[in-house]
This record gives C-alpha cells, sequence and structure tokens, in this order.
C-alpha cells in the first residue's frame, strides 16, 4: 500500500443540540478503498461531507499529502482533487449523459458556441476507461438504467482528475449483476493509485472491495481495523455496541382468547384470494412472503383502506367488516404502514403532533385540543422509545430513519390498540433501533396485544414470531408454529417460492 | 412570553408579520396623515370584509386545495338577504337563510373537491354561484335597505365600526378553530399529508368538507355585511374580492401545497393589502395605477416568503 494522501485529525462537528462528529481521526492511503461504517446517525456521512468540504468542522485539522488543508467549499475540493459519487444520482435527467458530466463547464469553440464534438467525445473517453462505451452519450440520462446512470456519476467524478473519491452508499439500488460491475470499476481506480472512501453498512461487501474499515458510533471512531483482522459479528458489536446474539427477544407467553380471525378474504383485484387466519392475544403471528405476495393488501382489508370483496372478519367475538380506517381503529386495530415517509408521517408537522395524529380524538375527546398536553405526551414516547431529537416541538422531516419509525410507532402506542399490524417494521433502519422495535413487539405481546407481522426478512419473522403464515400470489401456502421442526428458513422458503404441498 | 417569542419567530406568519410592520413604519413617513387615529379605524373598516373572506379561505388553502368561489358566494348570498329584508323578512331569519346557502354552497364545493382538484371545481361553480345571482336580481340592483339591517355595516360601537368587530369575533373564532381543535389540528394533519392522514384514520372526506363549509359560510357572512355597508345589492359585488383573498391568505404565508400556514398570517397578508391601497389613496397615485403596485406587492412578499422557506427547510436537512 501507498503513501498517506488524506489524514483527518480530531475533526468534531456540531449540529444544534448534538456532536454529529466527536474527536474523529482518519486516514487514506493511495490505491486503498478504506470503508466507513456506522449505524444511522453514527457519523459516516458527516464525515465524508467534512472531507469533500460540504461542512466545515468545529474542531480538527485536516492534511492532504501532508500539507494543511482549509477547505472553502465543495469547489475547492474539487479542485483539491476530492470528489464524491452520492447515493442518490445528482445528474439531470433531462441533459443527456455528456451534458451531465460537463455540466456547467461545457467546452466552447473559438467562437464561444458549445464545442459538442469536444464535448461527446470527451464523455465517450472518461466513459471508456470505465468500460462503459456502449452507454450512448447523446442519450437523455433519464433513459439509462440506474446502474448506468451510476457510470455516468463516476465518469463525472473522474472528469475531475481526482485523487480521492468517496462513495456514498453507491451499491443501495443496484442488482447484484451491476454491484459486481462497478466493484470491477472501483478497484480499477484503486489500481491506478487513487485513494477510495466508501460509506455503506452493507456488510457483505466490504471482504469484496475493503482494505480497512474505520467503524464510527454515535459520532466517535470506535476502532479501525484491516478487513481480515475481525469477524463480522465483531465488527456489528463495534457498530451497535453490544452483542448481537440478543437481537431478537421473544419471551414465550400464553396465548389466551382470539383477538382477530379472517376467514376467505378477497378482494376486488384478485391480490388477495381466500385469506384465512388468526391471532390470539398475547400472539405473534408473522405473514412471510416475497414482494407482491399479498401480505400488504391483506393488512390494508383489515384495517379498512383496501375494499373487501368477499369474506368474513371477527374481531374478539364480534362479526364485523372495517370500511374505513376509522373504523378499524373504532375496533381495536392499528396498522404501521411499510412507507413511513408516505403513509406513515406528515413530515413538515411536528414530531409532537405525528406522536397523537391517530389518537388526538381519543386524548381530546370535548373538540378543543391543548397543545402543552400533546407535548407532554410527546415527551413520554420520546423516554419511552429513546427517540432521539432535540426537541419535540421540531418538524418530523428532520429525524433519522430509525427515529421516524419510532414516532410513527409512538402514533400508535398512544392509540393503544388491542391489534396491532406491522408491515416491514425495520425496513430501512439502523441494527440498534432494530432491536429496540424487537423488544417492544415483545413487551406489548406479554402484556396481551395481538400482534401481525409482515417482513421480507426471513431470519427478523422467525425470530420473532409465534406464529408464520407463508403467502405466494395472493394466497396462504402454508402455517408454521415454532414448536414445530420445519420452523426455519428452508421450509419457509420453499412455500414462498413453490407454494404448498397439495 | 419566551415560549410565544418562539412560536412566534417559527410560525409561517413571521414573514409577513415583519413585511406589515416594515410597511407601517414606511406608511408613516411616506404619508404624515396615515398615522391618524381616524385613518386607523378607516384601515380596519376597510380589511373587515377581506378579513373575514381571507380567513375562512385560510382553511380550504390549509387543506391543501382552493376555492375561487368565495367572492361569488359572497356577491349571491348579499343578494338573497338583501331581497329578503326587503321583502320585509327579519333580519336575524334573513340572515339564517344566508348562512344556510354558505353551508350548501361549502358541502358542493367540498364533495366537487373531494373528486376535482379545488381550484378547477371551484372555478366552475363560481360561474354557477355568480349567474344564481344575476338570476335571482334578474339584472337589477336593490337599493334602500332597512336601516335595522344597515346597521350592521355602518353603525358604530362607540368609536369602534360594527364591521371591525365582527372582523375581530370572526377571526379570533377561526384562529381557535385551526389552532386549538382536533377538527383544525386534522385539517393541518390532512393538508401536510393526505395520505398519512388516512393511513391515521383521520376521516378525511368529513375533513375536506368541514374546511369548504367554514369557507363559504364566511363568504356568505362577508356578504351579508358588504350589502349592509353599501346599503345596496348588486349581483357583481363580490367579484373583485375574489381574487383578492387568495392573496391575503398567499401573502400571509399560508401555502397552497397544504399544512403551513395559518390565520395569523392571514391576518397580516389582509391587512398589508388595505394599507398599500389606503396608502396609494392618501398620496394621490391615481387607481389606475394601483393595481400594478398592488401586483408587485404580491409578487414580493411571496417571493420572499418561499425563499426564506426554502432556506430554512435546507438548513438542517
Amino acid at each position: 500500500m501507498g503513501k498517506t494522501i488524506l489524514e483527518a485529525k480530531h475533526i468534531t462537528k456540531l449540529f444544534p443540540g448534538m456532536k454529529a462528529l466527536d474527536d474523529v481521526d482518519f486516514d487514506l492511503q493511495e490505491g486503498e478503498v478504506h470503508i466507513l461504517v456506522g449505524e444511522n446517525g453514527a457519523g459516516k456521512s458527516t464525515l465524508s461531507k467534512v472531507l469533500l468540504g460540504a461542512y466545515k468542522p468545529e474542531g480538527g485539522e485536516i492534511f492532504l499529502d501532508g500539507q494543511p488543508l482549509k477547505l472553502t467549499g465543495t469547489k475547492d475540493a474539487i479542485e483539491k482533487g476530492i470528489v464524491a459519487v452520492y447515493q442518490e444520482n445528482s445528474l439531470v435527467p433531462y441533459l443527456n449523459s455528456a451534458q451531465n458530466i460537463f455540466l456547467n463547464r461545457e467546452p466552447k469553440t473559438k467562437l464561444g458556441l458549445l464545442d459538442l464534438k469536444k464535448m461527446n467525445d470527451d464523455a465517450r473517453e472518461l466513459l471508456k476507461i470505465l468500460n462503459c462505451e456502449y452507454i450512448d452519450v447523446t442519450k437523455v440520462v433519464s433513459s439509462l438504467s440506474v446502474a448506468e446512470q451510476q457510470m455516468v456519476e463516476i465518469a463525472k467524478a473522474l472528469s475531475f482528475s481526482p485523487r480521492i473519491i468517496v462513495f456514498d452508499e453507491p451499491t443501495s439500488t443496484l442488482s447484484e449483476r451491476e454491484v459486481e460491475s462497478l466493484f470491477k470499476q472501483i478497484r480499477k481506480l484503486k489500481a491506478e493509485g487513487l485513494g477510495i472512501i466508501y460509506v455503506s453498512h452493507r456488510m457483505q461487501e466490504f471482504p469484496l472491495i475493503g482494505d480497512r474499515i474505520t467503524v464510527l458510533r454515535d459520532g466517535k471512531k470506535i476502532g479501525c481495523v484491516g478487513i481480515n483482522e475481525c469477524t463480522d459479528a465483531e465488527l456489528v458489536k463495534m457498530m451497535v455496541g453490544r452483542d448481537v446474539s440478543q437481537v431478537y427477544v421473544r419471551n414465550k407467553t400464553d396465548f389466551s382468547e382470539e383477538a382477530l380471525k379472517v376467514e376467505n378474504f378477497c378482494d376486488q383485484d384478485g391480490r388477495v384470494k381466500n385469506v384465512s387466519f388468526n391471532v390470539r392475544k398475547g400472539e405473534i403471528v408473522g405473514l412471510a412472503g416475497l414482494v407482491g405476495a399479498g401480505r400488504t393488501e391483506t393488512a390494508e382489508m383489515i384495517y379498512g383502506i383496501r375494499p373487501i370483496a368477499s369474506g368474513k372478519m371477527t374481531v374478539f367475538g364480534k362479526e364485523q367488516l372495517p370500511k374505513t380506517p376509522t373504523s378499524a381503529v373504532k375496533m381495536g386495530i392499528g396498522l404501521i404502514s411499510e412507507d413511513r415517509k408516505r403513509q406513515g408521517l406528515a413530515l413538515n408537522e411536528s414530531i409532537a403532533q405525528n406522536t397523537v395524529a391517530v389518537s388526538l380524538l381519543k386524548v381530546f375527546p370535548n373538540f378543543f385540543v391543548n397543545n402543552s398536553k400533546i407535548n407532554q405526551i410527546a415527551e413520554e414516547f420520546k423516554e419511552k422509545l429513546r427517540i432521539m431529537m432535540t426537541s419535540v416541538g421540531k418538524k418530523t422531516r428532520f429525524l433519522s430513519g430509525g427515529n421516524q419509525q419510532k414516532v410513527v410507532l409512538a402514533k400508535w402506542l398512544s392509540q393503544d390498540p388491542e391489534i396491532l399490524i406491522f408491515d416491514e417494521p425495520t425496513r430501512g433502519i439502523d441494527v440498534g433501533a432494530k432491536m429496540e422495535i424487537y423488544n417492544l413487539m415483545d413487551r406489548m405481546a406479554s402484556e396481551g396485544k395481538a400482534i401481525i407481522m409482515i417482513s421480507s426478512e426471513l431470519p427478523e419473522i422467525i425470530g420473532m414470531s409465534d406464529r408464520i403464515y407463508i403467502m405466494k400470489e395472493g394466497e396462504i401456502t402454508g402455517e408454521l408454529k415454532r414448536e414445530d421442526p420445519d420452523f426455519n428458513q428452508e421450509k419457509i422458503g420453499e412455500l414462498m417460492m413453490l407454494g404448498g404441498a397439495e | 412570553m419566551e415560549k410565544f417569542k418562539q412560536a412566534i419567530k417559527e410560525s409561517t406568519a413571521f414573514y409577513s408579520l415583519i413585511g406589515l410592520v416594515v410597511l407601517v413604519i414606511l406608511s408613516s413617513i411616506i404619508a404624515p396623515n396615515f398615522r391618524t387615529i381616524n385613518n386607523m379605524i378607516t384601515i380596519f373598516r376597510q380589511a373587515s370584509l377581506l378579513l373575514i373572506l381571507s380567513s375562512g379561505l385560510t382553511a380550504v388553502l390549509l387543506t391543501g386545495t382552493m376555492d375561487l368561489s368565495v367572492g361569488a358566494t359572497a356577491g349571491l348570498v348579499g343578494c338573497v338577504v338583501a331581497q329578503l329584508v326587503k321583502s320585509s323578512i327579519s333580519v336575524p331569519v334573513a340572515a339564517l337563510i344566508g348562512i344556510l346557502i354558505g353551508v350548501v354552497i361549502g358541502l358542493i364545493n367540498g364533495t366537487l373537491a373531494g373528486i376535482l382538484p379545488g381550484f378547477i371545481a371551484t372555478y366552475g361553480t363560481n360561474w354557477v354561484i355568480a349567474g344564481l345571482g344575476i338570476a335571482i336580481m334578474r339584472g337589477q340592483v336593490i337599493y334602500d335597505l332597512p336601516p335595522s339591517f344597515t346597521f350592521l355595516g355602518v353603525g358604530y360601537v362607540g368609536p369602534i365600526p360594527i364591521l371591525v368587530i365582527f372582523a375581530l369575533i370572526v377571526v379570533v373564532i377561526l384562529y381557535v378553530l385551526l389552532t386549538k381543535t382536533t377538527l383544525g389540528r386534522r385539517i393541518y394533519q390532512y393538508g401536510s399529508n393526505p395520505v398519512a392522514a388516512e393511513y391515521s384514520a383521520v376521516p378525511t372526506r368529513r375533513i375536506v368538507l368541514s374546511a369548504f363549509v367554514i369557507c363559504s359560510v364566511c363568504a356568505a357572512f362577508a356578504g351579508m355585511l358588504m350589502t349592509a355597508r353599501l346599503n345596496a345589492a348588486d349581483a357583481a359585488m363580490g367579484d373583485t374580492y375574489g381574487l383578492q383573498t387568495v392573496a391575503a391568505a398567499v401573502i400571509g404565508g399560508t401555502s397552497q401545497k397544504g399544512g403551513e400556514g395559518g390565520v395569523l398570517g392571514t391576518i397580516a397578508g389582509a391587512l398589508i393589502l388595505t394599507i398599500v391601497v389606503n396608502v396609494m389613496n392618501l398620496t394621490g397615485i391615481p387607481a389606475q395605477a394601483q393595481g400594478l403596485i398592488i401586483g408587485s406587492v404580491i409578487v414580493i412578499m411571496v417571493l420572499i416568503d418561499t425563499v426564506t422557506r426554502k432556506r430554512q427547510e435546507n438548513k438542517i436537512d
């Protein structure tokens, strides 16, 4: 490995109410891929933004080739050879690849007109370095695949002749094959002596691409290890700060009366067909299946959002069908929907107001509301769910994914339904928050709530459920109990893919 | 007090309130007679109908849609009530009928706005309502209404015009309704994210209907007062108010995207519009030139509001 290009010492970055980075050291060598890892909110994006000149740190120094470096902004960083490839495309969708690569610094002819020929040739040249000469540089970017767009983005980064490239979660939108070709390009850049900073939390990728890993947690550097020096479990422990064997908590409870029974549910467009199942008080029932198997649709029928074409539903012994979410909530049913930004939260409303979004009429049955009472309820759940925030009056959009999900939970806990459906409750949130949600589900079940959990992560659904129904193409293909000998990934996978034995 | 300051600063009304203060200071310098108590009372009297109309419209804007029919609604109700009191039906009964017409129009607008974009739906109903007004009046103008009725528009309690008192009452009711009641909270909630509101078991249809009813009832009330003030009724009398009402609310920082803004800003917006006109009259700017200035004020205020809000949103992201 070569000499050190970039070195950051004692970097501290403050945000209102929190230390995003606390005395963090980092260094990058020539021809190295240095992975930055940590939970959401651990500070990895903040650190990369500091190195890219997007944030000015309150403390610490950065050295480039041993010389102190004071960045005045991203433009300055680019001039010094530090560029970024972001997770979400920063390309202009309606311009073509060449226009995007040379946006704002288009080559001109002597007359001052655009030199289209030179621009296209140079763009082709850059894409050739990436083995992507098949991309037509004159095609608008929106017509390219996500992976191709990413290559254009890298080509753009290369056009600055950088020495350091920061990749921020580059593979989150790519398929496996595309990831492989991206890695090939990264290895090539590395061989040319560039320093690569790779921000990610996909652990399975690390051995394929990385040389060293720096782990951040709560804005602090926890450690820096060589890629072969530690196991996955050790890495997770560094990230989370506790042992992973404790991830799934399920204290066996006695199931009492039946809370919800669904019989022969069918919807109008054939996405749910003859679905029947039940859930008892104190029980966690999993709905497993591939995306599109009809699990979310079933949940939405129970919750009164999706029209029910035929079927029966019994809630605590009383046969009734929900017509709207309002009537479902009256029956004691709640749904934590899978898309928290679109369906779960009003992002521009405060955390406090979101907390009482469902329970408003329950808390204030007499028409008038009392805002300090709302704040008080929100404070309660902030403590109970350990929601990290500066104030309950802040807009929900400013929270991290995991904390937003906790606000959605708070919203339902303050309503306190007897039957609660969790649809992909841990999607896109970090390990620590996941574990807290598992703990909460377990506690709710032991308090006698009936819980339905929809998840595409098999370890999670196996870890948490007392019983699992497996769905495929709108139908239930099997039911497994925790005590069954084949309560495992293989059997569930089989039922998900192939359907029932009959 | 600290809390109050914080609330003001974080509210979307902040910039329109600053705009109002700056405007008052500038006006006092430009037109010395602006500062007189008499002129202040005049301003509030001139602003009162706009305040009632635009406070009501704020409820609709907060749900993320639009009502373009408030001017026509005011006109129609004004005409109907004028005809009723003229045919010696008692003022309270006539007023009640006027309000009921407002409720019906609100229900129709709200139902349509649940299906079509509110902007289009109410642009249409605006014409229909205006047409009804013309039909009822048969193109005529009614004069000489009974004093027991016109008193509402021209009377005074001490030095304060009754109109101003009515406006104050409506503004306070709407402020409380929108910020201190479950209905108001749900209007904000719905406007901020309609899909999330539905998933939060908010009866969304009913919320939108309520907002439109609130808006049309305010328009109906303003229409009656308009007639009482003019001591005459004409089907076209509400026309000029239609877009001014929208302008007042928007200047006040209530975004058409829904969920943001409120009555506080709308009050500032209505006063800003009224003061600009007042000062132009005081300084003798010809009426033909006034539109140009009003238009500029609207654009500038909305520009400031939009730019500052964008900056705030980017601040912590």
